[in-house]
């Protein structure tokens, strides 16, 4: 550690570039990082919201929320209690007078049910008649308030808005909570005894004990999400591309100083100062330059989370960059092994002559 | 009892038709308080024998005894340790941490080695001895070339070893600083009880030496008074 700080003090410019090099690293990887996890939970922050274990879908709907319709029949024997919310969903446009149109998601709610029940309302209240809606805060964002009036798709019917929840986003759209008689409604099936769209469970043993129905469990059906899983490996093979970006740079600049710098490790080596303490001054040196680059990058990413526009979907899950950073450390440790045997095998006998 | 006995040395660079024999059948030892010079022309083996002596590196055939431990018995660690402990090194070239300031070079050794080291008073005397007591806050790139090689003299010494193998000491000093070096490394002999062996070209050490030993052709004898310089 002495050496390595010594050093480190000593050429100050050659080690700004690196850290450098690693800070910009960091804060990329911190900044992919926080795009895919906001860009994740702006698919599953209502389903999350709902704090479900289990999701039952119509058998045939190929384990897709907007395909899957379920009748009143085939939850004749489902046994719901306080732990399940029937839900229908279905995508539409809020249009409102001199307000910009918006896609949401409508979810349609029983308010006896846990789900209706359990809703955190930021802003007014929760919703009391079938012609009363609570919207997500993007619609808050977006110029929409208490009170406004708004139609859905090519209905002529108007609806009051009368809370804002946060974080009700569903399929990267934000979700407009209503009754199960307005999504019936927009649904337009007449004479169809619709339910709902799923059953939404908080256990992960339900079941609808229907033939018809298929009960899966939350992880497996937010994986299912349209896009969701191929966004979050294209993110991760971005991130997982960076890490090993991170470690040839690491290995490589701390190969070129070991080489440049090996005559006077040889010369500490005949002088018998032991080859693990030179292997742990490039090892240490290696993790001060990531730790330093770890630090300056998430200063970097605290700045830019605070800059960023509302719209940008950016969030960030501590035990995840925490996670990060380890690894960051450890392409540090293994950058840093190729340049420490080079230091364990250096012959003095070369540098010396003889 | 001598501190540091090569016997039968033969070492052997290379393999058949390009096989050089480079030191043969080389007997020595030094005993504690000898300064003993071992001269040469150049590629007659001289740093082989201080490499051999200094455990770098294995002969071919023959026992290389320091501190009474047969070098060839021990493990690398054990090798690192014995230079480290009974060994001081001063070398020609590269001698110096390129980013440690001179009285760095020292924490260094201190921290490495923690016991057995000179006492502050003994340090600082020797600094001044070497004329380099203002240089500690010098980095190696600050210093000239004899001031390079009397903080290399003052590195091995501070480690208070009880052989001193040098390489070339006086390669880049001037005739009163050689003859400072050379009073040095005869008192440090002397009165330190130390078993001092360099390996020069510089003839101007052999009026300090007790003993000067001249390689020829890997073979080693002792050098009669008044023969020809290098």
């Amino acid at each position: 550690m002495y050496l390595a700080l010594k050093e480190i003090r000593h050429e100050k410019l050659r080690y700004s570039l690196i850290t450098g090099m690693i800070v910009l690293i960091t804060y990329l990887i911190f900044i992919l990082s926080g795009l895919a996890t906001g860009l994740a939970g702006e698919n599953t922050q209502a389903i999350d919201s709902w704090n479900a274990k289990s999701v039952v879908l119509n058998r045939d709907a190929n384990v897709n929320l907007s395909q899957s319709t379920i009748t009143t029949d085939q939850i004749d024997n489902a046994n719901l209690t306080k732990n399940q919310a029937v839900i229908g969903q279905s995508p539409v446009v809020v249009k409102s007078h001199d307000r910009e149109k918006e896609s949401a998601q409508f979810v349609g709610l029983k308010n006896n049910e846990y789900i209706a029940k359990d809703l955190s309302v930021a802003n007014g209240r929760k919703a009391r008649t079938s012609h009363e809606v609570v919207v997500d805060q993007q619609f808050k964002q977006d110029g929409y308030k208490l009170g406004d009036k708004v139609k859905f798709n090519s209905a002529t019917t108007r609806y009051t808005i009368v809370g804002f929840t946060k974080n009700a986003k569903l399929n990267v759209a934000p979700v407009v909570y209503g009754s199960l008689s307005t999504w019936k409604d927009l649904r337009n099936m007449p004479g169809a005894k619709l339910a709902g769209s799923a059953i939404v469970s908080k256990t992960a043993n339900f079941k609808s004990h229907n033939k018809e129905l298929k009960t899966y469990s939350d992880s497996y059906f937010v994986s299912k999400l349209p896009g969701y899983a191929a966004q979050n490996t294209t993110f991760g093979f971005m991130i997982g591309f960076l890490m090993i970006i991170s470690l040839v740079i690491i290995a490589v600049f701390l190969y070129i100083l070991t080489i440049q710098a090996l005559p006077t490790y040889a010369v500490l080596r005949a002088q018998g100062i032991p080859a693990a303490t030179l292997v742990r001054t490039i090892i240490s040196q290696s993790l001060i330059l990531m730790a330093l680059g770890i630090v300056i990058g998430t200063g970097l990413t605290l700045i830019t989370a605070n800059m960023i526009p509302f719209g940008v979907p950016i969030s960030f899950n501590v035990p995840m960059l925490a996670m990060i950073s380890v690894g960051l450390l450890l392409m540090g440790i293994i950058g840093a092994a190729i340049p420490a045997r080079k230091i364990a095998v250096v012959d003095p006998v070369q540098v010396i002559g003889g | 009892m001598s501190v540091i006995e090569l016997k039968n040395i033969n070492k052997y660079f290379g393999t058949g038709t390009s096989r050089v024999h480079v030191l043969s059948d080389v007997n020595f030892a030094a005993d504690k308080g000898e300064l003993i010079l071992v001269v040469g022309p150049s590629g007659s083996g001289k740093s082989t024998f201080l490499t051999i002596a200094g455990g770098l590196q294995t002969p071919s055939s023959g026992k290389v005894i320091v501190e009474g431990q047969d070098v060839d018995q021990l493990t690398k660690k054990q090798r690192d340790k014995l230079r480290l402990n009974h060994v001081g090194f001063v070398l020609q070239s590269y001698a110096l941490v390129p980013y440690l300031k001179v009285k760095e070079q020292l924490e260094f050794v201190r921290r490495v080695k923690r016991t057995g080291l000179l006492s502050s008073e003994d340090l600082q005397s020797l600094l001044a001895q070497l004329g380099i007591e203002d240089l500690v806050d010098k980095f190696p790139g600050q210093l000239s070339g004899g001031q390079t090689q009397r903080v290399a003299i003052a590195r091995a010494l501070y480690a208070n070893p009880e052989i001193v193998l040098a390489d070339e000491p006086t390669a880049a000093l001037d005739s009163a600083r050689v003859a400072e070096v050379g009073k040095l490394f005869k008192e440090l002999a002397e009165t330190r009880n130390k078993a001092v062996v360099v390996v020069t070209h510089d003839m101007r050490l052999a009026e300090f030496a007790d003993k000067t030993y001249e390689i020829l052709d890997g073979k080693l004898g002792l050098k009669q008074p008044a023969q020809e310089t290098y």
